[in-house]
């Protein structure tokens, strides 16, 4: 759930409970009020009508109409000389609860003790609560909407700058030597956000700057001693041996190639991802693999494999040549070492892909690890594992999509030119909706 | 064939000295910038190898050196990066070719040779062992005059043979030689038994001699003693 959202509804929360509070408040409050204008005024009135007796006038002048009544009292005033009282009943001809206010005053005329009494139906609190109802509901729905907008709205500027940091962060690529780019703010809290972030991508930077400058030296010192190891072997197999001997050179000129090929291997992958190879025109893919076929042909010969190939012409694709050819160098090697003897090859080549499926053995494990560094599906293999690691990284230096498949004895290495090429869905999900379609 | 080997290590400017030596090439060595630019300020030389790495320098300043002096040797580039922009930097600047560690030395043989024919031999393309021709030019080897009907590959085979003739070649070496950049995705040397056995049989079908022998659990040898 978004942020915001979640703030809207703990506010929104927070008003439905703060609401029947302050309703039951201004409730009794507005009732107190109402009811001590009525008796203030009901007092006024009782003292009038006092004063009127006390100046010999009849009162009946200023009583009629009005619930007042006047009555002689015997005996001595009480010590109250005010006294209000507040019924709430039933009233039975009307059938609905009443409420009335009844104020008394005591008042000595001459030598005679008057007892002024008058009374008023004032508004019930029910009443009250009814006509606050109304009210209420269109408050709440007017605080809801207002909440709701003014939240997207403010969102939309408050937590910009985090948004632009969000974006900064996912564009951010360890990879490529920019620093994170984090957007200002006047924020604290994402200030320090922004501060944490640009001193650990800082420090992830440097980490891998160093890690990849140790592999790369120490790839490109390997060389020299492999240089003086390799030519050594060589002027020791000139002199004169045994067999024993012979075998044993022979073991460790094996060795010496293995160890090589890792290490230009490990070279280049640097070289890849340090985007070592820029291309700057497009050539002709289709040219590319057929070259890289024709290299392979006498392999293809030897162990019996049947190669079909269905290539598209004119094919142009901005990618450094070498890297073309590396790419399908290594997916048309590894396509001959894991088929069996007499197994086939497929090769297809069209503008948006480039397929190459073959038969072998199913690979001992989930398809994608393969891709990893020094991942074989066989260990025992005398590949040393990092043909895919090199394809994967060629595709992403491209931005091609990459997709291995196994399925009915076949190995399928899809490689799409263009990242949307790639299908969402697999082809036996397109073969069901394609049937629902044509039902 | 005078040859000024300019390379830092020691261990493997003496190993490329002593494979040179075999075949009667009179080697110098300079382990360093400064050195390499006296000695051939002093002396001349058919063909140099050079290591771009130095400790007191960069190889192409070499280079750039030798163009100015106009001296005609071959030049052969030596280094461990093979990186694209160092060998692009290397041919512009002069050199001939280009071998990256670690290398074989037979193919740092046939590579100083291929330069040696076409800058010193003025472009002479017969290569000649006893009734064994080879013309680089037109790709075509004739035995005993008569025209050997053999592919591209094999024909390299066979001069990569004449050339590095009484050495042992490794396997890895010959595939290297042939595949390029391509033997590190071969997963065995069986073609090269193949093309070897193939090489063979063509030479024997015109009669000539099978100079190529086996030399057990290392590879093959062009013996020339073989009659």
């Amino acid at each position: 759930m978004k942020l915001i959202n979640k703030i809207t509804i703990w506010f929104i929360g927070i008003v439905f409970l703060i609401t029947p509070v302050t309703m039951f408040i201004s409730r009794n409050n507005i009732k107190k009020h109402l009811d001590e204008a009525e008796v203030t005024r009901m007092k006024e009135v009782n003292d009038r009508v006092a004063q009127q007796l006390k100046a010999g006038e009849k009162p009946d002048r200023y009583t009629h109409g009005r619930p007042i009544a006047i009555s002689l009292l015997p005996g001595a005033l009480p010590e109250q000389r005010v006294t209000v009282v507040k019924d709430n009943y039933v009233a039975e001809d009307l059938g609905r609860k009443e409420c009335r206010i009844t104020v008394d005053s005591y008042y000595e005329v001459g030598a005679q003790h008057y007892k002024i009494s008058s009374y008023n139906y004032v508004i019930k609190s029910e009443e009250i609560f009814r006509g606050m109802l109304g009210t209420v509901v269109w408050k709440m729905l007017l605080m809801i909407v207002a909440v709701a907008v003014t939240a997207r709205l403010l969102s939309g500027k408050i937590f910009s700058p985090l948004r632009r940091t969000m974006k900064a962060i996912h564009s951010f690529d360890l990879k490529q030597k920019n620093k994170i780019q984090l957007p200002q703010t006047s924020t604290t809290e994402f200030k320090e956000l922004n501060v944490f972030l640009s001193k650990m991508t800082d420090k992830a930077m440097e980490d891998y700057a160093a890690v990849k400058e140790f592999s790369e030296n120490a790839s490109h010192e390997l060389q020299t001693p492999l240089a003086v190891i390799r030519s050594k072997i060589e002027l020791l197999s000139e002199t004169n041996i045994d067999g024993v001997q012979a075998a044993l050179i022979g073991d460790m000129q094996n060795a010496i190639e293995k160890l090589s090929h890792i290490n230009r291997s490990l070279i280049l992958l640097t070289k890849l991802e340090n985007q070592e190879f820029k291309a700057t025109e497009s050539l002709k893919f289709c040219r590319v693999t057929k070259e890289v076929i024709a290299t392979y042909e006498d392999w293809i010969t030897m162990r019996e494999i049947h190669l079909s190939t269905n290539l598209d012409k004119n094919i142009p694709l901005t990618i450094h040549p070498a890297l073309a050819e590396m790419l399908i160098s290594n997916l048309l090697s590894n396509a001959i070492r894991h088929n069996r003897d007499g197994g086939q090859i497929n090769v297809l080549l069209t503008p948006r892909e480039f397929c190459i499926s073959n038969t072998g053995l199913p690979p001992q494990g989930p398809t994608c690890e393969l891709f990893q560094r020094f991942k074989k599906s066989n260990q025992s293999n005398d590949s040393i594992g990092l043909g895919l690691a090199i394809v994967k990284q060629i595709c992403e230096v491209n931005n091609y999509a990459i997709d291995y498949t196994y399925s009915d004895g076949w190995h399928r290495i899809h490689v799409y030119f263009y990242k949307n090429d790639q299908p969402v869905i697999n082809s036996a999900e397109a073969l069901s909706i394609a049937e629902v379609l044509s039902a | 064939m005078k040859v000024l080997i300019v390379e830092d290590n020691k261990e493997l400017a003496s190993g490329i000295s002593d494979y040179l030596n075999g075949e009667k090439y009179i080697c110098e060595l300079a382990y360093t910038f400064e050195v390499a630019r006296e000695k051939l300020s002093l002396f001349t030389y058919d063909c140099i190898l050079l290591d771009i790495m130095l400790p007191d320098g960069n190889g192409l300043e070499l280079l750039k050196y030798i163009r100015q002096e106009n001296i005609n040797s071959g030049i052969l580039i030596i280094s461990a990066k093979d990186a694209l922009d160092d060998k692009v930097n290397g041919l512009e600047g002069g050199a001939d070719d280009y071998v990256t560690k670690p290398f074989h030395l037979p193919e740092l043989h046939a590579r100083l040779r291929a330069i040696y024919r076409r800058k010193k031999l003025e472009g002479n393309n017969l290569v000649i062992f006893n009734e064994i021709v080879l013309n680089t030019d037109t790709v075509e080897a004739t035995v005993n005059n008569t025209l050997l009907e053999v592919t591209r590959k094999e024909f390299d085979l066979l001069l990569y043979f004449v050339v590095n003739k009484n050495r042992v070649l490794s396997r890895q070496s010959i595939a290297a030689h042939l595949w390029g950049d391509y033997t590190d995705n071969l997963a065995n040397f069986d073609f090269v038994y193949q093309h070897v056995k193939n090489l063979r049989k063509k030479i024997s079908a015109v009669e000539g001699i099978d100079y190529i022998e086996t030399v057990y659990g290392l590879g093959y040898k062009f013996n020339t003693s073989k009659t």
